[in-house]
């Protein structure tokens, strides 16, 4: 049996796509904002087989976000679904019902009733419908996730919004100029959490 | 809608972070200046509102609809 969850741990399973990035910057500070620790996998290095070190990640996490809004097919020249992501839900519901105290799941999408079209197997799971907005994003995540205090959703758009304009020098700086490297994720991830302490000092002391 | 997961778990999520994201000094002090850069830009005016956020992206999507 792996050692229990990070009981702050949420397990992203997003699109690794360029389109996607405002939405993803998003996730990071709100999940920052909520005192949660966002984990993604392209966080973790070593060897072996990919897959077993997602394994291993979503069973060290308490959460896991999965969002299927860009569940479709690629571009030329050969178009093929994006698989990975319902592939990643399908091990997190595994792992959830053998040990549902140990792990939520919670699913994402653009739009309602999307998810019902695409994976019909998930009526009856309430996605959180983010319209493709960044805005969106927070919004759905004060939704699924709250404490006393918490920030406000306009104050979570703050941050966001001075993180997201620092993603280019990120870039500079890491020499990459893609956001979910590992390097700029975990940039982003002081970042967030450092302006999130910032703007909300009374987050830092402990309960 | 389900009912939202009340997060109770004591809050010290930068040290955790750092913890579990360290990265290089120098990245580390770029992040420092920056945080203190934004600061220094928020002391001196109010709260953006809401819709400030990326009116680029939002023009653009408006005319695309």
């Amino acid at each position: 049996m792996p050692p229990l969850p990070d009981p702050k741990g949420v397990f992203l399973n997003v699109p690794y796509d360029e389109e996607f990035s405002s939405l993803y910057v998003a996730y990071i500070v709100g999940l920052c904002q909520l005192d949660l620790v966002p984990h993604l996998a392209s966080e973790i290095s070593g060897g072996g087989r990919r897959l077993d070190r997602i394994i291993q990640l979503i069973q060290s996490c308490r959460y896991s976000i999965h969002d299927l809004s860009r569940v479709e097919t690629s571009v030329a020249p050969a178009a093929v679904p994006r698989f990975n992501m319902p592939l990643e839900l399908g091990m997190t519901i595994t792992w959830a019902n053998l040990h549902p105290s140990r792990h939520d799941w919670f699913v994402w999408e653009s739009e309602s009733y999307r998810i019902q079209r695409s994976a019909s197997d998930l009526n009856g799971t309430d996605a959180y419908i983010h319209n493709g907005t960044p805005e969106g994003v927070l919004r759905e995540l004060s939704n699924a996730f709250w404490r006393d205090p918490m920030p406000s959703v306009p104050q979570m758009i703050t941050v966001y919004g001075l993180v997201n304009s620092a993603l280019n020098s990120i870039f500079v700086r890491t020499g990459t100029r893609n956001p979910y490297d590992r390097s700029v994720f975990m940039e982003l991830c002081r970042l967030s959490s450092s302006l999130t302490t910032f703007f909300f000092p009374s987050t830092k002391s402990a309960v | 809608m389900r009912k939202p997961i009340h997060i109770t778990t004591p809050r010290s999520t930068l040290e955790e972070i750092e913890k579990r994201f360290p990265v290089s000094k120098a990245s580390e002090k770029a992040i420092k200046a920056l945080v203190d850069e934004f600061k220094a830009q928020l002391s001196h005016r109010e709260e953006e509102p809401v819709n400030s956020i990326e009116p680029e992206k939002r023009r653009k999507r408006a005319s695309a609809a």
